[in-house]
């Protein structure tokens, strides 16, 4: 049908997925069509990478094969882009395929650069993807005490309460492994504070004081001497370590920045309420390759896809659509018991960290059966 | 006092904590001795980060000035 409009979607991660089933969800397929590239083979929940090491979740009920999480009618396409040209409105996959589109959402996400710090291959784990978390459970299963340091090697990260959130979930394991007496805790964090949000960083500040939680601030990791087993920052400190737990530093694609559409960072800026790359009405950027000043989160790629998603298919059946992304985020962080708090914020409300309840952590217990079986379907 | 010309500017007016301070540390490490590296920010926590960073990592804090609309943070890499 000549009417017919193509969503060309790039990226089959949380923002990508969330982006094609809520169109495909709203829209009829003789109206438009949507097209994913990607290439991963598994979808994995991110947030159950905090549990998986400790032993506190089984990683085989946080991990689908992508391509079962598609919508009927979503036309998945594996491949790895390699060029994107919003002049021409073409888009390369590095097999020789070219692809045209009326609407392009780029939603590449980011990618982990050790590189960017000296020594961090060699000295550093993290619980950041699949195989980083079990490796990691594997050595805390050998562990018999000393220092363990925790904490980020740069900023942005994705998830940005998770380190804070290991720490808490790391002294309940080790309390209940009987080692908590034989380890001290460290935490480093890069601004004056233990997150960016001050008042929420004044309600954590007081959880790792209660449990003992050695807090370093304005530590900006330099290197990591792992022959030595030392971290050393750009202000000059140095601290030993037994075992330490680095969130590798991220960018976004490097297509992204190959592609003319970012600076060295990989980070697009795009309209903070409309998600537009530059004046172009019709590409749009999604989840964690924005350079928005908002987390870089699966709720920030739910809470943009609700608005993108129905503006596309308005404008596409040829109805004003007003509204807008205001910035809205929503995290849950375990806090060490039984309990989590959860944080809801937008570009102008700051969060508010209430309370910790049983009811949160219900839910951030159950997240992943809620993400595979509605929000990535875009039924919620 | 003389009119000090920094050796670097960045302009991260819009840009929400941290960051136009991490801006200001990429630059810290990617300068020499001696560098005058200026941040422009409209984000008011940046005004409290960036000198009590500077203090911390040991470095000079040339000033901290209100300007039209923003405030520009001046230091100078000494270490």
């Amino acid at each position: 049908m000549s009417d017919q409009k193509s969503v060309l979607i790039l990226g089959d991660g949380a923002a990508g997925t969330i982006m094609a089933n809520k169109i495909r969800f709203h829209s009829n397929p003789s109206e438009i069509d949507v097209k994913v590239i990607g290439n991963s083979r598994r979808h994995y929940f991110k947030p159950d990478g905090v549990q998986i090491p400790l032993g506190f979740k089984d990683y085989r009920r946080s991990v689908k094969p992508t391509e079962s999480l598609f919508n009927y009618g979503v036309n998945f396409i594996r491949g790895e882009v390699s060029k994107i040209d919003v002049d021409n409105t073409s888009v390369s996959t590095a097999d020789g395929k070219k692809f045209s589109y009326d609407y392009l959402i780029i939603a590449t996400g980011n990618r982990f650069t050790p590189e960017d710090i000296p020594g961090y291959d060699k000295g550093a784990k993290h619980f950041y993807d699949l195989d980083a978390s079990l490796d990691l459970k594997k050595t805390l299963s050998t562990f018999k005490g000393g220092k363990i340091i925790v904490g980020q090697a740069s900023v942005p990260i994705q998830c940005p309460p998770a380190p804070y959130e290991f720490s808490l979930q790391l002294e309940k394991y080790l309390r209940l492994k009987g080692l908590r007496e034989k380890t001290e805790i460290h935490y480093i964090y890069p601004l004056n504070r233990v997150f960016t949000i001050p008042n929420v960083s004044t309600y954590i500040e007081k959880l790792f004081e209660e449990r003992g939680i050695i807090v370093h601030k304005m530590f900006n990791v330099d290197t990591v001497d792992a022959e030595n087993k030392k971290l050393n920052s750009i202000e000059g400190e140095t601290l030993d370590y037994d075992l330490l737990v680095l969130v590798p530093p991220h960018r976004g694609q490097k297509v992204i920045t190959d592609s003319g559409l970012a600076d060295e960072s990989g980070y697009i800026d795009v309209d903070r309420n409309h998600l537009n790359y530059k004046d172009f009405d019709n590409v749009f950027v999604v989840g964690d390759a924005t350079n928005l000043p908002v987390s870089k989160a699966g709720a920030t790629a739910h809470f943009e896809s609700e608005y993108l998603a129905n503006r596309i298919v308005n404008e596409t059946n040829g109805n004003a659509y007003y509204e807008s992304y205001d910035g809205d985020v929503a995290c849950t962080t375990v806090t060490g018991g039984n309990e989590a708090i959860t944080l809801y914020f937008s570009y102008t409300k700051p969060p508010r960290a209430q309370f910790q309840s049983k009811t949160d952590y219900f839910f951030k217990w159950t997240s992943a059966d809620t993400y595979f079986s509605a929000m990535v379907r875009g039924i919620m | 006092m003389a009119e000090i010309k920094p050796t670097k500017v960045i302009d991260a007016r819009g840009s929400f904590c941290p960051g136009p301070l991490m801006e200001m540390i990429k630059a810290y490490k990617q300068g020499k001795i001696g560098d005058v590296i200026s941040v422009y920010s409209s984000d008011s926590g940046t005004k409290k980060d960036a000198p009590e960073w500077i203090k911390k990592s040991g470095n000079e804090l040339i000033g901290v000035f209100d300007r039209n609309g923003y405030f520009e943070i001046m230091m100078r890499k000494t270490k």
